[in-house]
């Protein structure tokens, strides 16, 4: 009951202190997470939207009319680019792409799409392939090109509904027709009546009344359809999407840069924030010459790093949710598992402050403590995020970087959790336990000595 | 000489730091109400035998023995204010009477603020407080525990004369009014001798005198030292 009463009480003056120290809180909070942003940046290429492998297989009829315009790919494809970024390329070329993570899906125009628009017989296919490693990413741009193809669909559904009364209008006037790659002249409902009427008289003239009955009955015909018609119209505006898109989950590839970007960005944003915050904090009860004071029965070593890594592992916390906000609202990145999130950065956190506070234990003064948390945590957490690198890993696992960096992609990108999401978990426990520990016996030195 | 109820006896306290004997074997009694003075030249192991005797260190060899069995609240006002800049001078002494254990830390605050003539300071932040007015402080923060025995490592070491009679004044008054035992160290004989009923003169680890601080002048002094070396 003492050790906790003591660790609130602690906890509470360390919040105080860090209140009280803006210059302090600006370099040990704010410069993590400019460099998070930055480097976020820097992997992700800068990209506001998803790239997206553009692939023409429909090298055949280039063109299309529809209404008063002539429809072309390409027409199609720029329409498309108001929505997602499209990056022409080849089949190989964009399959390579994909396994690289250098776009995020292949939007494929097959063979004969033109033909089958332009006959309108069969609703032509767009095929979207997905990267099976990034689940999250492949939905939103799902959402977002069949948000386009909707769109595209409206607008030629409005000129095939214009091109259709236009028959209409063909069949009940008369005149030239040019529509679904058909050409000539049609007499026109309007017109055969005309001329049935006049051979109706002719036949009267003539003497011959059985005939010129059957022709009026033919003439009733031409009037009924013209009426069925005109009723016709209203049912032409009710045409269906004339394209549908087909989704198909392309072979497993790379994580794309934006989800490297992001798990990037909070390895580094929390590693910096854990280690130099805890470095800070216990180096500065050290500067301050309360350790002997503490250690004089008041409270334990193992009270005070309990404390202090704790407060870094929610300092750590809330900078992730910050930056995980920031890239949900401000990129077409979709960032879903919130609650998961919540034990991976707390243990991330809690390994990366126990790494800062044996620093701050080891330390003489706080700004030789924070330099060495510094020089040596950035760059390991740099380190941490050079993918598929066994060495590269374990290295930057020495404070947890590389762990925590597989953990956050893992939530970024794995289709379901899987147990080496957890496992790394696991081993972010062990090394905040590890440090934890280490902390604890070499502030036990400094309060005792 | 005052002297009370005994307190604390020390028997054959040691301590080692790897091969080196910073404080040889000693015995030492403090009784409530004592003065006690520990002086000797620098590294003669005076702030050694005071933070064995705050529990900020165990002895390496030899036991300390509290008079009932049970220790006593203890005071320890180290050489340099062992406080927190950026709080406030009501903020560190709430803080710390909360971790000695106060059910009213804000009282025990409030009380200590008066005792040590500190309302003017009171919602000053630490940091930019003078000299004095600091160790004044480091000295009430010490009180927190209300404790039986007081223990100052040179505790006018950084303080102007003036400060250091104000100081003395106040921890006259504080022996006498609250009969604690005070163990204080200092580098000047007359400071011991002014200010202490009881003199312990120390030398490489070892002490040398235990006695009445009107026996021991500054000759007497040089020639403990003069013959230790």
């Amino acid at each position: 009951m003492r050790a906790l009463r003591a660790g609130r009480l602690l906890f509470a003056k360390d919040l105080r202190v860090l209140g009280r120290s803006q210059g302090l809180l600006a370099v040990l909070i704010g410069y993590p997470i400019v460099i998070a942003i930055l480097l976020a940046i820097a992997l992700s290429g800068g990209d506001r939207r998803p790239a997206i492998a553009f692939v023409n297989l429909d090298a055949g009829a280039r063109t299309v009319q529809v209404g008063d315009d002539r429809l072309s790919v390409d027409d199609y494809a720029s329409r498309l680019e108001d929505d997602v970024d499209l990056v022409r390329l080849t089949p190989q070329q964009a399959q390579d792409a994909l396994a690289d993570g250098r776009v995020s899906a292949v939007l494929t125009v097959p063979e004969g799409f033109i033909t089958d628009l332009q006959s309108g017989l069969k609703p032509p296919v767009l095929q979207l392939a997905t990267n099976p490693r990034s689940p999250i990413e492949a939905q939103a741009i799902e959402r977002n090109l069949e948000s386009a193809v909707f769109r595209l669909n409206q607008a030629l559904a409005t000129a095939y509904v214009k091109q259709v009364l236009n028959l209409v209008d063909l069949i009940q006037k008369g005149g030239t027709i040019g529509i679904f790659g058909r050409s000539g002249t049609l007499l026109g409902l309007q017109e055969s009546d005309r001329n049935l009427r006049q051979v109706q008289r002719a036949l009267i003239a003539d003497g011959k009344p059985a005939l010129a009955k059957k022709v009026a009955a033919l003439r009733d015909y031409v009037t009924g359809v013209g009426g069925n018609l005109e009723l016709a119209k209203p049912a032409a505006q009710a045409i269906a999407s004339p394209i549908r898109l087909e989704v198909r989950e392309g072979p497993p590839g790379r994580e794309p840069l934006s989800a490297l970007g992001i798990a990037g960005a909070l390895v580094v944003g929390i590693g910096l924030v854990g280690v130099l915050l805890a470095a800070a904090l216990l180096s500065a009860e050290r500067e301050d010459h309360v350790l002997s004071r503490l250690g004089r029965g008041l409270t334990g070593a193992g009270t005070i790093i309990a404390q202090k890594a704790l407060l870094a592992a929610i300092a750590c916390t809330v900078v992730g949710y910050v930056l995980l906000g920031v890239v949900a609202l401000s990129t077409s990145i979709t960032i879903g598992r919130w609650l998961l999130w919540l034990p991976a950065l707390l243990l991330a956190g809690l390994a990366s402050g126990a790494f800062g506070l044996l620093v701050g234990a080891l330390a003489r003064e706080t700004r030789t403590a924070l330099l060495a948390g510094l020089m040596i945590a950035l760059p390991l957490a740099v380190i941490a995020l050079i993918p598929g690198n066994d060495i590269a890993y374990w290295a930057s696992a020495v404070a947890g970087f590389g762990p925590a960096a597989r953990v956050f992609q893992g939530l970024l990108v794995d289709p379901d959790i899987t147990s080496s999401t957890y496992i790394g978990m696991g081993i972010l426990a062990v090394v905040a336990l590890v440090y934890g520990v280490a902390a604890r016996v070499a502030l036990g030195r400094r309060m005792h000595a | 000489m005052r002297t009370g109820s005994p307190l604390l006896g020390a028997r054959g306290i040691t301590r080692r730091y790897g091969t080196v004997e910073a404080l040889a074997p000693l015995d030492l009694s403090i009784a409530r109400g004592e003065r006690i003075a520990l002086t000797g030249p620098n590294g003669a192991g005076k702030t050694t035998l005071l933070t064995m005797l705050a529990g900020v260190q165990a002895p390496s060899d030899g036991v300390l023995e509290w008079a009932g069995g049970a220790a006593a609240p203890v005071g320890w006002v180290p050489q340099r204010p062992a406080l927190y800049p950026r709080l406030t001078t009501r903020e560190n002494l709430r803080l710390f009477a909360g971790l000695e254990g106060s059910s009213d830390p804000g009282a025990t605050a409030d009380a200590l603020i008066r005792r040590a003539d500190l309302g003017e300071f009171a919602d000053r932040r630490a940091g930019a407080l003078s000299t004095g007015t600091l160790q004044r402080l480091n000295l009430a923060i010490a009180l927190a525990g209300s404790p039986s025995l007081l223990l100052l490592d040179e505790p006018t070491g950084t303080l102007s004369p003036d400060q250091r009679v104000r100081l003395w004044g106040w921890l006259d008054d504080l022996v006498r009014t609250d009969d604690m035992a005070l163990v204080f160290s200092t580098q000047s004989t007359d400071e011991a001798a002014r200010n202490a009923d009881r003199v312990l003169v120390l030398a490489h680890g070892r002490l040398l005198h235990d006695g009445p601080a009107e026996a021991l002048d500054e000759a007497g002094f040089m020639a403990l030292l003069g013959d230790a070396a």
